[in-house]
């Protein structure tokens, strides 16, 4: 197992506050520094695309994914992952395919894993307790397996992101006119819905279900106001999702706050967003 | 403008040979058989619902069909450099998408987070140059007007450097000085580079002012060959239905349909 003691230390280091000095807010830190510039990064295209119902659709995957896991005595964050890949690249597959429309696709998809994952807790209540925590996610419970998982997953969003930024806003322009000049859809889109369900999964961990479309969509609308062009965009959608995360933890921290830390980061991210429309509405005559 | 009399012995650029497209087993276009011929301003014109989109689609590779498309003697069309000018984008216009980035996106390897590099910019400007559009550079594409997007357009699909080049409507939504516009850049740029226009239109007047051979789709082809001749009002009137063709010029005083001739040649040709 790789010792991942120095990322702590250094977590520690930058944010030398009382509240840093247990080892899980350490790790909490690291894995929001983590996990909010993917959600970010690939929040830019879910805006882009219009495709927030997908990452919905994908995170309430996640209460079949973990039952599945329990009724065939995987581990259930392996079968979530799994299950939620699963999911994705059936929707996009379908949606390439069949004339019905992405959001009406994605509306099936949604009600049959949420319909799915209620028929097995119906027949078992035990397993019901087991899906209370990705309800709601928690953060601070995140392990070393888990934040190395992270580090390997952002290594490969890294890495997609660079070479394919570029060709998903053309895509995201017009994917016909994308594909006749060249752009091979199959791919940038198969791999992206992969990517995507694998973070909102992960995202599912921290924020829970019910939060984890904020984390994709909120930095990138707020972005969107400051930014002046699609490069922009990009850094702004980070900045937005970093300082969100470190303050919502921060936040969450505290004597007089003790809130969920997931939901903080989100509402840290709200109040970039309402700055980013009175920045917009103050600026609204200088945008060409 | 040069005519098609003969156009049979020039090759062709494309071949629609028996192309049918069905929606739920019902035909949207049938037995299509066609030929755009190489160099040419071909138009396929039609009333709305009469195919022109999905035999363009089927051209494209973009939705099932069966006929075949041969694109210049080979079959399958992969391999021919096609540009492609969209009727409009339904596309989401508050994306902070610059018009350089939009000239780019599709060419430049490095993220453009990494901001545009010097080389792609360059070539960003002299395909705007062609196009008439270089103050429009650091322009939102989404703010655009439809008239500058369809240039913006036009230059992405020049980027390509197209051996055929095919619009879909591209004076939908576009006002009158805009589709002259667009009539004369497409005019200087087909004389400089050689390449095949085929265009989707339901606009007459552009058709015959600019085109030199011309496909009248019903669903299936009414007739095609160069507009002067095949546009009897016999053949008008099974492609647009009884109310529709060319506007009577008999019923208009002599002046008025002299300045009327005059005009349309002077803007959109020699303009």
């Amino acid at each position: 197992m790789i010792d991942l003691g120095p990322l702590y230390d250094l977590a520690a280091w930058l944010l030398p506050f009382d509240f840093m000095q247990a080892r899980f807010m350490q790790q909490a830190l690291v894995g929001l520094v983590l996990l909010a510039p993917m959600c970010a990064a690939m929040g830019v295209q879910v805006v882009n695309f219009r495709m927030a119902f997908f990452s919905d659709a994908i995170s309430h995957s996640a209460f079949t994914g973990v039952a599945l896991g329990l009724l065939f005595g995987v581990e259930a964050r392996l079968s979530m992952a799994l299950f939620a890949v699963a999911v994705g690249l059936s929707i996009i597959g379908i949606a390439r395919r069949t004339s019905l429309s992405i959001d009406t696709l994605i509306g099936v998809f949604f009600s049959a894993v949420v319909a799915f994952g209620l028929a097995i807790v119906s027949r078992d209540r035990s397993v019901a307790r087991s899906l209370q925590q990705f309800l709601y996610g928690d953060i601070l419970t995140l392990s070393n397996v888990e934040v190395l998982w992270l580090l390997g997953l952002f290594a490969v969003l890294a890495t997609y992101q660079t070479l394919s930024y570029n060709r998903l806003l053309y895509i995201s322009l017009n994917p016909v006119l994308a594909s006749v000049h060249g752009v091979r859809l199959g791919l940038y889109q198969y791999a992206y819905a992969a990517l995507l369900s694998l973070v909102v999964i992960f995202s599912v961990w921290a924020v829970g279900v019910l939060l984890v479309t904020a984390m994709l969509v909120v930095p990138t609308a707020a972005a969107r106001s400051f930014a002046r062009s699609a490069g922009a965009m990009f850094w702004w959608a980070l900045l937005v999702a970093w300082t969100s995360a470190v303050a919502g933890l921060a936040i969450s921290a505290q004597p007089w706050a003790r809130t969920a830390t997931g939901a903080t980061v989100i509402l840290c991210c709200f109040a970039w967003f309402v700055v980013s429309q009175v920045w917009a509405l103050l600026h609204k005559s200088s945008r060409r | 403008m040069p005519g098609t009399e003969g156009w049979e012995a020039r090759g062709a650029a494309v071949v629609f040979e028996d192309v049918t497209v069905e929606s739920g087993g019902v035909p949207i276009v049938s037995s299509v058989s066609a030929t755009v011929p190489a160099g040419s301003f071909t138009a396929i014109i039609g009333a709305n619902g009469a195919g022109k989109t999905t035999l363009l689609m089927a051209l494209l590779g973009k939705i099932s069909f069966k006929g075949r498309v041969t694109f210049g003697g080979t079959s399958g069309g992969r391999q021919r450099r096609i540009g492609y000018v969209p009727q409009r984008l339904d596309f989401d216009r508050g994306i902070p998408l610059t018009v350089t980035e939009a000239l780019v996106m599709g060419r430049q390897r490095r993220p453009l987070w990494f901001g545009v590099q010097k080389e792609s910019r360059e070539e960003a400007g002299k395909l705007l140059e062609m196009v008439g559009a270089r103050h429009l550079a650091d322009r939102l594409f989404g703010n655009l007007s439809a008239g500058e997007q369809q240039r913006v357009l036009l230059a992405l699909a020049l980027q390509q450097k197209p051996e055929l080049l095919i619009l879909d409507e591209p004076a939908a939504g576009v006002d009158y000085q805009g589709e002259k516009l667009l009539c004369r850049v497409l005019e200087s740029l087909r004389g400089q580079h050689g390449f095949t226009q085929l265009m989707v239109s339901h606009d007459l007047a552009v058709v015959t002012a600019h085109a030199d051979h011309v496909i009248c789709l019903n669903r299936k082809v009414i007739g095609e060959g160069p507009p002067a001749r095949i546009l009897t009002p016999e053949v008008l009137e099974a492609t647009f239905g009884i109310h529709r063709g060319l506007p009577d010029l008999t019923v208009l005083p002599e002046e008025s349909r002299a300045g009327e001739g005059e005009v349309r040649c002077k803007d959109c040709v020699n303009d």
